[in-house]
């Protein structure tokens, strides 16, 4: 340990390579999710194709997102429905 | 025996790849084994220079790839180091000259021919790196102890992992007192946070310049510590996974030590 960490110490600065690990381990999470972001693209496609067989549903104003909160994350899918009567051709109830 | 296909890869640009695959490279060789080391940034190529091959070169990868010459022909022979070889890049290519299924075909040739050949990754996750992994057994990734380099390899390590690859890490270029004085991430932080296999610790060793410089394998430097490591590394890689693996440290004097402990009591 040289004089500059010593004092560093000191005055209660932490160590750079601690402010490293932080922001490492954030990006690395924001990146994470980043790349879940895609994927619920896709499953956004997959559920529209499902549900647009049995409702004929407002595609633009489709929102999905995970939500988390300390304790559990919940998959939020938010269609709005423009005709709750079954489509013609879909299979019956 | 078919030979193994080992990936030496980043994401991150100028963390060391090069280097070490003709540092990895010439140890294996040394220690015995045929070895191949496959240039495979097509338009930039290094690793001759970085090998003192660069004047012996008369055709490349893509001429192998396109029907133009054997492997044989293409395969430049180390000056010094008896079964390596050199397999260079196009200077005048684009990455788009190769294709996956062309690597595939190539890495079928080369485990015939070789035991181990080491391909040296562009960085980047485009096609250079795509052709590199396509048809790899082995990868070994490489970070310096930065943010940035970290965060490339964590996407690698993925992005290998979805190839079914369970990649292990070198860090490079790791200062030792930096570390001791908490401004370097130190490697266990680095493997904390990728949570990925160790396969070695290189410092940041003057011998690399020197050695870069004069076209010279590093790891004929009898003084270099570099070097060493990379001797230990290619044991790991080939048939002695369990061999310690040395902490780089700071060579201590008695005054040094003594007043690093009285100021550890502050
Ligand atoms: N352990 C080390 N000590 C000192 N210098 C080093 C060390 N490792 C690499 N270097 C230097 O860092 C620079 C980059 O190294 P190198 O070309 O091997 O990286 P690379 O990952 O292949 O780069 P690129 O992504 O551009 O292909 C070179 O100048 C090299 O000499
Ligand atoms: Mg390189």
């Amino acid at each position: 340990m040289n004089f500059n960490s010593l004092l560093k110490k000191l005055m209660n600065k932490p160590a750079s390579k601690d402010v490293a690990k932080q922001r490492l381990k954030f990006a690395l999470l924001t990146d994470k999710l980043d790349v879940k972001k895609d994927m619920l693209k896709d499953l956004q496609k997959d559920l529209i194709e499902v549900i647009s067989r049995y409702f004929e549903i407002d595609k633009e104003s489709i929102t999905i997102d995970i939500q988390r909160s300390e304790e559990c994350s919940a998959l939020v899918f938010n269609s709005p429905i423009l005709s709750a009567t079954h489509k013609r051709g879909a299979p019956a109830a | 025996m078919d030979g193994k296909i080992i990936v030496v890869t980043s994401g991150k640009g100028g963390v060391g790849k090069t280097t070490i695959t003709a540092s990895i490279g010439a140890a294996l060789a040394l220690q015995g084994k045929r070895v191949a080391v496959v240039d495979m940034d097509i338009g930039l190529r290094n690793l001759d220079v970085v090998m003192g091959l660069e004047n012996r070169i008369v055709f490349n990868i893509v001429d192998i790839i396109q029907g133009r010459c054997k492997i044989k022909q293409a395969a430049i022979k180390d000056r010094r180091i008896d079964n390596l070889y050199l397999i260079p890049a196009s200077q005048s290519d684009d990455k788009n000259a190769i294709k996956p299924e062309n690597m595939v075909w190539l890495c079928g040739k080369l485990r015939k021919e070789f035991d181990i050949t080491l391909l040296d990754c562009p960085a980047g996750i485009e096609q250079g790196f795509r052709n590199s992994i396509v048809a790899a057994d082995e990868a070994v990734v490489v970070c310096t102890p930065e943010v940035s380099a970290v965060r490339d390899a964590d996407r690698i390590i993925g992005l290998l992992y979805a190839q079914s690859i369970t990649p292990k890490l070198i860090v490079n270029r790791i200062v030792p007192r930096m570390v001791e004085n908490g401004d370097m991430l130190s490697h266990e932080d680095v493997v904390e946070v990728l949570s990925i296999d160790l396969l070695g610790l290189i410092e940041m060793d003057e011998y690399v310049v020197v050695s870069t410089n004069t076209g010279t394998p590093l790891v004929l430097q009898e003084d270099s510590k570099a070097g060493k490591a990379l001797h230990r590394i290619a044991l790991r890689l080939d048939g002695h996974p369990d061999l310690p693996i040395e902490n780089p440290m700071i060579q201590k004097t008695f005054w040094k030590k003594l007043s690093s402990k009285f100021s550890r009591k502050n």
